[in-house]
């Protein structure tokens, strides 16, 4: 099986009106470990230098950092900076999967041997609630006793064509039902939404954070910060195990992929949550760089320079 | 047996009685405080009642309602009869609740841990999974003792058959137990003798266990052991019992503000710096309590403070997440893990309840709608409970289609015939009335397993026929009377003897954000006082003039932010506005609105008579607002006297602490500010000095007795601005703050109020051949440094003392 490596620059860069004189955040920044993926060096650097900086594992198996920021500032600069080798599925035959029903009835079952791990994504959660309307739109693909997969892979291309990429269009607490009516967002929305349609219909799936490989127009070099971090669905199978479903790109993500973390939704794994005290007003600027291994070097879109790499 | 009190009272019907055991038998129970009744006089039982009034509104007993157009505040509703319970019913009732918190204590720690039984299919994993209370940030932490439940409570109801059914449970921060301890204390009291005779439990050491418990579990270190009684704030429904129990139990009272989180520990923002807190006791919704890891919108929690329970530095209780057993979707499933975890029978059975998330309930709901209660699955949810029976078609339909879109939001109960009880009628002077009751009761950890508190908070319906019990909806509550065969338990922790090692003086436990209302309290007052005398002065003189002539009284309005700038032709009716107008910029009214504030912040620290000054106040300002200018006077006389009995409070009846000493700076330095004002303004109108200069400085009389003459510049510019003994003059504030300054700084490291010590200087050099006169450039300087000193002072009292708390946490969460 081959294998890519990558080497991903995630730089979140905060500005404030007026100084903070406290923060706290939560950052889902560190890639995760997944039999397809393998995290060699990572680190995170942080100005100011932060008073007090956790680690651990968050409910979901995600690793998270909880930094807290004592001294006043007006600037908070997060470079994470990672090593990850993504091991590619390529052409292996499309996985045999039951009915969608029999999946939905089997884990909605009450009583003993319940599915737990799948039943964790099969709820509401704060950005995903499942509404009938969501379940209608789904049914257009979800005919009676389609395999789950088949219909999966339909429902991410219906998503596809009915939905507009648009950054304008929502923010980050657009409901789903204005997304149905509006079909326009970004990855996330669209993540989102497919995610509600499964949940509508009694199926578990989650959401991926993570970071996609983009190339840059032909002729041209790789620019630092020029991709984003982006998101799509993972959704349960029986069998086969959780299934990647992008539809912001309508592909089943492979070795452009590469995951940090997940969760319900992405509250549940937002790179940086926080609070502060003091402030403002504020901007943040975000910029991601995705380089593959033996890639041209990235030409540079401003004077800072690229953190070397240091394995843990 | 005597059928005057019972005539109007129900003899049959289809609820349980709790009085009677068929038509005009009492039931042997409560034989003594019918005949109680009986033998009372119509005045005895008139003095009862006024008693019980009189005792609720002194205590400032209040239940506040969200919607009630009185305002934040109602007072509690108590029937003078209590609800008896004969020894072996309460054994029983006892034994149930003592088993049903162990139950969901033993649930909650296994959701909470292995989840095993999920795994069993014992707990179906929507019940856990779909519950928005679950909170997956506290799956795994540390949990003192594995104490999840320290304080549980349960709503009871006794069918027509006479069982009792639970149809409620109360799990993250119970409340009641502090109402029950108020109506005892008042109910105790009216009934004294029957009380004592009747051997009716006490309360007290229910407290002393709980209060033990966590103390006996929180961790240790950084000092001595603190627990906080945490509260959402004055605006939140039973801010009453909140301040109530903190003061009961001797936790002091904080708000989400007052508390930090730093190196993973929890500290209490102090005057005099940080104080570890080792256990919070809170009353705070658990996704409130950390905007950091839970809601984020939350502005009341405390960020970090999951991250300090999951390192295992705090003990909180109770334990997070644990409002998640307060859905009515758990309670059919209860039987069969009480059977698994503790290996015997749910003593006390639950009110069947279904989740309409399964659709076999959903459907089955929606069938049967007409028999059933349909209520919020999750208490976040702001639904109100609805009975299917009330609905005409189109409402139920529209309720279906709402079960429908959204199945996981709702549960579906069966109704109970709740039972009755009787209620002393306020409106007949010898009449019982049957009221509908349900019963609040309490279970406390304690290191034998749970405590019930033997009583609870009975609670009654507005009428007779009511499905609902709810505070909100006007509901009223009586004193619950557990009667015992053997000794009754006289521990009180109200007489616990204090050890001369437990002396406190000057109390040291101040918070800074109670620090800094003091302060501002202090200053609203005197500037409240001094715009009531203000105005009086300005409004007399147009009175009697018909005119202001005295442009320097205006000028003083407009310096003080009474008056506009371009006061209009109307100048009458510009000082009424300035007098009683809250919408007006800078107005008495506003400035009496914006006093009562800071008291209602300060309510837990306020005696209660300082109290009542302040509602009178409020009240008077709410009431109709009187157009001549002669009622106008006469409410100006009202507020000047307020604010000397409030004055008075201060100096008569606080300890001289450092809560005190803000207050009093806070004075000092409106007053510093004000009387700098007056004295310039009068001294650059010339002329003879006016009347009005004494009245404002409130030194008439003094004046008078000093000198038999009119007002004459120089005996007047010594009373006021060099007369160290006058309580109104310059020197009198700029030494007293001076004063304040060198004790604070003794306790809390210097203070450099370089401003004021120059000009205290410049005020003590002041000689008045040369320069008490109109005309002198060095006292109009002086003033106007004092007046810039006092204001400087302010602000770096607040940077120093306070400024910990007046930050607001925002969230900050990219967008992807």
């Amino acid at each position: 099986m081959t294998q890519v490596r990558y080497h991903v620059l995630h730089e979140t860069h905060y500005r404030y009106a007026w100084p903070v004189s406290m923060s706290r955040q939560l950052l889902h920044l560190t890639p995760r470990e997944t039999p397809r993926q393998t995290t060699l060096a990572h680190r995170v650097d942080i100005t100011p230098v932060p008073a007090e900086r956790e680690r651990r594992t968050d409910y979901f198996g995600n690793r998270v950092e909880h930094i807290s920021v004592g001294a006043a500032h007006e600037e908070l600069a997060v470079l994470a900076t990672s090593t990850v080798d993504v091991k590619r599925i390529g052409d292996a035959p499309r996985p045999q999967s039951p009915a969608w029903e029999h999946v939905r009835d089997r884990l909605h079952q009450v009583g003993p041997a319940p599915l737990l791990e799948p039943c964790q994504y099969l709820y509401a959660s704060p950005h995903i609630e499942p509404l009938a309307a969501l379940a209608r739109y789904a049914r257009l693909d979800f005919h009676r006793d389609r395999p789950l997969f088949e219909a999966t892979c339909a429902l991410m291309r219906r998503i596809h064509r009915d939905f507009e990429f648009d950054p304008e269009a929502t923010t980050v607490s657009t409901p789903l039902e204005t997304l149905l009516k509006q079909r326009r967002g970004v990855c996330q929305d669209f993540a989102h939404f497919m995610i509600g349609c499964l949940r509508s219909l009694g199926l578990p799936a989650r959401y991926v954070s993570g970071y996609l490989l983009t190339q840059p127009p032909p002729g041209q070099p790789r620019l630092i910060g020029a991709d984003a971090s982006h998101a799509w669905v993972s959704v349960f199978c029986p069998g086969a195990g959780w299934l990647d479903f992008d539809p912001t790109n309508c592909v089943q993500p492979d070795d452009q992929h590469i995951t940090v973390a997940w969760g319900r939704d992405f509250s549940d794994v937002t790179p940086m949550r926080g609070v502060i005290l003091g402030g403002g007003e504020h901007v943040v600027e975000v910029r991601v760089t995705v380089m593959p291994e033996g890639d041209a070097r990235p030409a540079r879109t401003c004077a800072e320079a690229t953190q070397p790499l240091e394995p843990e | 047996m005597p059928r005057q009190l019972l005539e109007h009272y129900p003899q049959t019907g289809p609820r349980y009685d709790e009085l009677l055991s068929a038509p005009w038998t009492l039931r042997p129970h409560w034989r003594v405080l019918f005949d109680t009744l009986v033998r009372a006089r119509p005045e005895q039982m008139q003095e009862r009642l006024a008693s019980v009034r009189r005792q609720i509104r002194e205590n400032g007993v209040t239940y506040n309602v969200y919607a009630d157009p009185r305002g934040v505040e109602r007072p509690w509703e108590l029937d003078v009869l209590p609800l008896v319970i004969p020894p072996d019913e309460w054994t029983q009732i006892s034994a149930a609740i003592a088993q049903r918190a162990k139950l969901l204590n033993l649930i909650l720690q296994d959701v909470y841990g292995p989840q095993q039984m999920l795994a069993e299919g014992l707990l179906p994993p929507a019940l856990v999974y779909g519950h928005a209370g679950f909170l997956r940030p506290c799956h795994g932490l540390k949990v003192p003792g594995d104490i999840h439940l320290h304080l549980y409570a349960a709503d009871l109801a006794r069918s027509p058959d006479g069982r009792w059914w639970v149809l409620a449970d109360r799990t993250q921060a119970p409340s009641g137990a502090g109402y029950s301890l108020e109506n005892r204390l008042v109910i105790s009291r009216v009934f004294s003798e029957q009380f004592r005779d009747l051997h009716v439990e006490h309360l007290a050491s229910f407290f002393a266990t709980l209060r033990d418990t966590l103390a006996q579990h929180a961790p240790e270190g950084d000092g001595p052991p603190l627990t906080v009684l945490l509260t959402p704030g004055p605006y939140n429904e039973t801010y009453f019992e909140h301040a109530y129990l903190a003061r009961y139990l001797g936790f002091p009272l904080v708000e989400g503000s007052d508390l930090l989180v730093r190196d993973g520990k929890v500290w209490l923002k102090h005057l005099s710096g940080l104080r570890r807190v080792h256990a919070v006791l809170r009353r705070l919704d658990d996704d409130f309590c950390d905007p950091l890891e839970l809601r984020a919108d939350s502005a009341l929690g405390v960020p970090g403070l999951v991250d300090a329970a999951r390192r295992g530095n705090v003990l909180i209780a109770n334990a997070l997440g644990s409002n998640l057993l307060e859905t009515g979707a758990l309670l059919g499933f209860l039987p069969r893990l009480c059977e698994r975890l503790l290996g015997e029978p749910l003593a006390m059975p639950s009110l069947a309840t279904w989740w309409c998330g399964e659709e076999a309930a959903l459907e089955d709901a929606i069938a049967r709608l007409d028999t059933l209660v349909i209520k919020p699955a999750f208490p976040q949810l702001r639904i109100d409970s609805v009975f299917g029976a009330d609905l005409d078609r189109k409402s139920r339909a529209a309720l279906i289609a709402k079960m429908r879109a959204r199945p996981h939001h709702y549960v579906a109960q069966e109704l109970v015939q709740l039972s009755q009880a009787p209620v002393w009628d306020t409106q007949h002077p010898r009449r019982l009335a049957a009221r509908a009751v349900g019963l609040r009761v309490f279970a406390c950890a304690s290191p034998e397993g749970y405590a019930v508190m033997p009583g609870g908070l009975a609670r009654v319906a507005s009428d007779r026929d009511a499905r609902v019990i709810a505070m909100q909806r006007g509901g009223s509550s009586k004193d619950t009377w557990v009667l015992t065969h053997g000794t009754v338990n006289t521990f009180s922790l109200l007489r616990r003897s204090v050890s001369p090692a437990e002396l406190v003086r000057a109390g040291s436990n101040l918070s800074s954000r109670v620090v800094e209302n003091l302060f501002w309290f202090g200053r609203y007052c005197e500037r409240c006082d001094n715009g009531a005398r203000l105005l009086r002065a300005t409004i007399g003189q147009h009175i009697e003039l018909d005119d202001i002539r005295d442009h320097a009284l205006t000028a003083l309005c407009q310096h003080n932010g009474l008056l506009p700038a371009e006061p209009g032709d109307d100048i009458g009716a510009a000082l009424r506005a300035a007098a009683l107008d809250p919408a007006a910029p800078g107005s008495l009214a506003g400035g009496l609105h914006q006093l009562s504030t800071v008291a209602f912040n300060l309510r837990e620290r306020m005696s209660l008579d300082n109290w009542r000054v302040i509602s009178r106040l409020t009240d008077e300002l709410s009431a109709a607002q009187p157009s001549e200018p002669g009622e106008v006077l006469e409410r100006l006389d009202r507020c000047v006297q307020a604010m000397m009995t409030l004055s008075g409070f201060a100096l008569d009846g606080m300890t001289r602490d450092q809560g005190w000493r803000f207050l009093s700076m806070g004075r000092r330095i409106e007053r510093l500010q004000f009387m700098c004002g007056v004295l310039r303004h009068a001294l650059a109108a010339a002329g003879d000095a006016p009347d009005w200069l004494l009245e404002l400085a409130d030194s008439t009389i003094t004046y008078r007795s000093r000198y038999m003459t009119r007002p004459q510049w120089l005996p007047v510019l010594d009373l006021l601005v060099c007369d160290e003994t006058n309580p109104r003059s310059i020197a009198y504030q700029a030494l007293g703050l001076t004063d304040y300054l060198a004790r604070l700084a003794a306790q809390f490291g210097a203070l450099e109020p370089a401003a004021l010590s120059d000009a205290v200087a410049e005020l003590l050099s002041l000689r008045p051949e040369a320069d008490l006169h109109t005309g002198s450039t060095r006292l109009d300087t002086l003033l106007e440094r004092l007046g810039s000193a006092a204001y400087a002072l302010s602000e770096q009292l607040g940077l120093r003392f306070f400024s910990h708390s007046d930050g607001v946490w925002t969230g900050t969460e990219e967008r992807r």
